[in-house]
């Protein structure tokens, strides 16, 4: 019954975890997918807002979301391979809806389950000045396109700083793609240990 | 057609003196390699993080290769610049790795060094700023003339890498 496939899926779910910052108690996040031009999203959300989450006084530094994601998609090239976006906002003191970071991950491409910790990271104005003019009127830099954080043009003109984590699980599965002569996963497996404070979990049955 | 895709991240760099840090990155190939879509050379953004000593690039990686054989296979020339308060930039060091080999997700933490220049050199580096460079930077990777360097170590630039192959069963190459 098997007919030949010109086309793979990528089928994935799983959870926007938590965040770890230090210097602000609010935050919700906004997410979406970039792709390539071969690819389409088939099913789920592209985008998407979560909640407006509060740290704990018990719990500790942690903003738990527990957000799901759940999305497929399809293309025919690997090239383009979807990456989230992610960027969070959140009131600053003054009550101004400010930028509190950015982050991107690409979508892991093998099989099963991955916890990835994304840093967050925001634009820093080009001047002290701005920065104090900024301060004063409530207005942080921020990117006018969230998008940008996934392409390599142009990143050489941001200057950033980076704040904290995302906490993000994946569960992922392919369908055809080794039909399609692709190859994900090795067959002979390699003897260097993976280094200690591995941000990937993987979990190949 | 074989094909190999490099689809990852330059996730960041750690262990150097100062934090405020770019990366510019190269992919060099032997000849019978060629790019298909893909930028194979960029520069990243500056991180000054506050909390950690860590800067985080994210640098998204989606190179899409073409070949007619192994011999060459890609490699990565990784370059550690410091931006100071002025926003000058210095150099830090320098660094490669082969693209892995075998299909699969891969962390690499590529350990870096600088070039070690005079008593008379290093003294100013140490006071007015801006070290000794690599007239020719593709000599990172080349076995034959490394000999030649005094080098001091540096930090480790950290990539997640996962890499796709298409087309090698046909040819009897196992992975």
């Amino acid at each position: 019954m098997s007919t030949k496939s010109t086309s793979f899926l990528v089928f994935i779910n799983g959870s926007i975890e938590n965040a770890e910052v230090n210097d602000f108690d609010e935050l919700y996040l906004r997410f979406s997918y970039v792709i390539g031009k071969d690819w389409e999203i088939c099913s789920g959300l592209e985008e998407g807002t979560t909640q407006i989450a509060h740290k704990s006084v018990q719990i500790g530094s942690k903003i738990v979301f527990n957000f799901p994601l759940e999305v497929t998609f399809r293309s025919t090239c690997a090239h383009g391979w979807p990456q989230l976006v992610i960027s969070g906002y959140g009131l600053d003191s003054f009550g101004n809806d400010i930028v509190r970071g950015y982050g991107t991950t690409h979508i892991p491409i093998s099989p099963g389950r991955h916890r990835i910790r994304i840093p967050l990271f925001v634009p820093r104005s080009s001047s002290r000045f701005q920065q104090f003019l900024g301060w004063m009127m409530g207005r942080r830099p921020e990117f006018v396109d969230p998008k940008v954080v996934t392409q390599n043009a142009g990143r050489e003109m941001t200057r950033v700083r980076s704040h904290g984590y995302v906490q993000v699980v994946f569960n992922v599965v392919t369908k055809d793609m080794e039909s399609l002569g692709y190859r994900i996963q090795a067959k002979h497996s390699s003897l260097e240990k993976q280094p200690e404070n591995n941000e990937t979990e993987h979990h190949h049955s | 057609m074989t094909e190999v895709h490099v689809i990852g991240q330059i996730v960041g760099g750690s262990g150097f003196p100062e934090s405020s840090l770019f990366c510019k990155w190269k992919v060099q190939m032997g000849s019978a390699w060629h790019v298909i879509q893909g930028h194979h050379e960029g520069q990243t953004q500056v991180d000054d993080p506050s909390d950690e000593p860590i800067a985080n690039w994210c640098h998204p990686i989606d190179i899409h290769f073409g070949t007619k054989g192994l011999q060459g296979w890609p490699k990565f020339h990784l370059q550690v610049w410091h931006q100071d308060a002025y926003g000058r930039n210095e150099l830090y060091s320098y660094g490669f790795c082969h693209i892995p080999v075998s299909p699969g997700a891969h962390e690499i933490d590529c350990v870096t060094w600088r070039p070690k220049g005079t008593l008379i050199e290093e003294l100013k580096t140490q006071f007015i700023g801006g070290s000794s460079q690599l007239k020719n930077p593709d000599l990172v990777s080349s076995s034959a003339e490394l000999y030649k360097l005094r080098t001091v170590s540096m930090g480790k630039v950290h990539l997640r890498l996962h890499i796709i192959v298409r087309g090698f069963d046909k040819y009897g190459v196992e992975f």
